[in-house]
């Protein structure tokens, strides 16, 4: 029996490949982490949402500079897109709770639907941080930061994948 | 050595055959390393902030260790063992992340039953499975002082699975220290290099003391130095309590081969590796054991010098 030479290294083409696993897998922690994870994602986002509501007019005539004493109509106009704006979290949020569900019954797609957006969330405050000299504390954006990178790394996880992947039988 | 590559390839099939490459492996592999990278930007993110909290930053250098430790390290370790560590058989169980782990030093024939009944005599508790349950006895366990002589053991990988199962003596009733060892089945037709076909590889070692690991900085067990103390206990004990069970002993398998394990610590040996044959021990022993277990709690210590297979 002839063998063909093996190269001295593994090949990283393996880090792609799925590792083995039975159909019968219990659901691994990484991917409870995860889902718990982008539910905390959430209830930081919902944080968020209420103190933008407090701080409404604070925002709408600091950080915008729109005036807003003098007319009742942009008055109205202002609290109006407030609501559309707390509609759209709301909405966000929603899905973001879904994907978590469905992260922890696990499906691949929600799980590498939340990968991306942590990726282009990471990457954003990495530019951020990087190009632009925005400081990153405790204050401002590490909760958010931190939460999106662990989520990344549990879901990217070798058991997490391997879960999400795991050759399904169908019983019904 | 075709064999054995062969062997450990064979260890890996699917059931279910899949395309070597697509888009959806590949977004993986790029996430994993993505998020390798991106963890230790949080690392370092997490450390400059200790700085700015005074005293209270000790806790942010506490929560930067974990990370580092139960992050950071074990994804780099991950990323870059899968590219320089061998997977076929080498003689050595790996570590989760990759890392190479305990040494395989010891064999066995016979089926899972007859194995399970000859350690069962030999006064060996198999250990439990990790899981929260066993986790948190761990927790409670060591901080009440209080023994359990099941506490599961880590995950070793060998044939790219991790251990069947474990057995462990506990010494005096301390969870830092104990003999354990980790079974392997082999895959059918698998041989050892030699052409030698054992049915499962075993690595035991004994923990002396809880450390840091050298490559992970995480908390783990360190292990007795000369791991053939170990062997030895472990083939003594098997032989005596077993009439049935007779060794083998290949010679200089893995001759004065002096290296670390997956936590950094030093091991030696002398690399014979025994292969012990159990397959004639009666089953029935197991119940036995069992009754016998309560009577036999104070295992004896690993003070067998030279062993009875020589």
């Amino acid at each position: 029996m002839s063998v063909d030479k093996r190269p001295a290294f593994e090949s990283p083409a393996r880090l792609v490949q799925a590792p083995p696993v039975a159909p019968t897998m219990a659901r691994p922690a990484a991917t409870v982490f995860g889902a718990v994870l982008v539910v905390c994602r959430v209830l930081a986002g919902v944080v968020w949402l209420l103190s933008l509501a407090v701080q409404w007019r604070q925002v709408v005539t600091v950080d915008l500079g729109i005036p807003l004493d003098d007319d009742a109509a942009v008055d109205a106009g202002s609290n109006a897109v407030l609501v559309v704006v707390l509609i759209v979290g709301a909405i966000v949020l929603a899905v973001e709770v879904v994907l978590a569900l469905l992260i922890f019954r696990g499906s691949n797609w929600a799980r590498i639907t939340v990968m991306i957006f942590a990726t282009l969330s990471i990457t954003w405050s990495a530019i951020d941080y990087f190009g632009a000299d925005t400081e990153i504390t405790l204050r401002t954006t590490l909760i958010t930061l931190a939460l999106d990178i662990l989520v990344l790394l549990a879901l990217s996880s070798r058991n997490a994948r391997a879960y999400a992947r795991r050759p399904r039988v169908r019983s019904r | 050595m075709s064999e054995v590559v062969a062997g450990a390839s064979g260890a890996t099939t699917e059931p279910v055959p899949r395309r070597r490459f697509s888009v959806n492996a590949a977004l993986d592999g790029f996430f994993f390393v993505f998020a390798g990278v991106a963890s230790v930007w949080l690392a370092w993110l997490v450390l400059t902030e200790s700085f700015s909290f005074g005293w209270f930053g000790i806790l942010f250098f506490l929560l930067f260790w974990l990370v580092l430790a139960y992050l950071v390290l074990p994804r780099l370790h991950r990323i870059l063992t899968t590219i320089y560590v061998p997977d076929y058989f080498i003689g050595r169980a790996r570590t989760s992340d990759g890392l190479l782990g305990d040494p395989v030093n010891l064999a066995f024939d016979g089926d899972e039953a007859s194995l399970h009944a000859a350690l069962g005599a030999a006064g060996w508790t198999r250990a439990d499975d990790v899981d929260l349950a066993s986790s948190w006895r761990i927790v409670t366990s060591t901080v009440t002082r209080r023994s359990y002589d099941e506490a599961p053991v880590s995950p070793l990988f060998l044939f790219g699975r991790q251990q069947d199962f474990a057995y462990q003596q506990e010494v005096e009733g301390n969870p830092a220290r104990r003999h354990h060892v980790r079974f392997w089945r082999t895959p059918d037709d698998w041989m050892l290099p030699g052409g030698r076909r054992v049915e499962w590889l075993a690595a035991g070692t004994f923990d002396r003391a809880v450390g840091f690991s050298l490559f992970t900085l995480q908390v783990t067990h360190k292990i007795d130095a000369d791991i053939d103390i170990e062997r030895d206990h472990i083939v003594t004990t098997v032989i005596a309590a077993n009439p049935a069970a007779r060794v083998e002993v290949l010679a200089d398998f893995s001759t004065g081969y002096h290296s670390r394990n997956g936590g950094g610590d030093t091991i030696r040996t002398d690399g014979d590796l025994p292969v012990v044959d159990v397959s004639a021990v009666p089953v029935a022993a197991i119940e036995a054991a069992d009754a016998a277990g309560a009577a036999d709690v104070a295992a004896p210590a690993p003070s067998v010098p030279g062993g009875a297979e020589r």
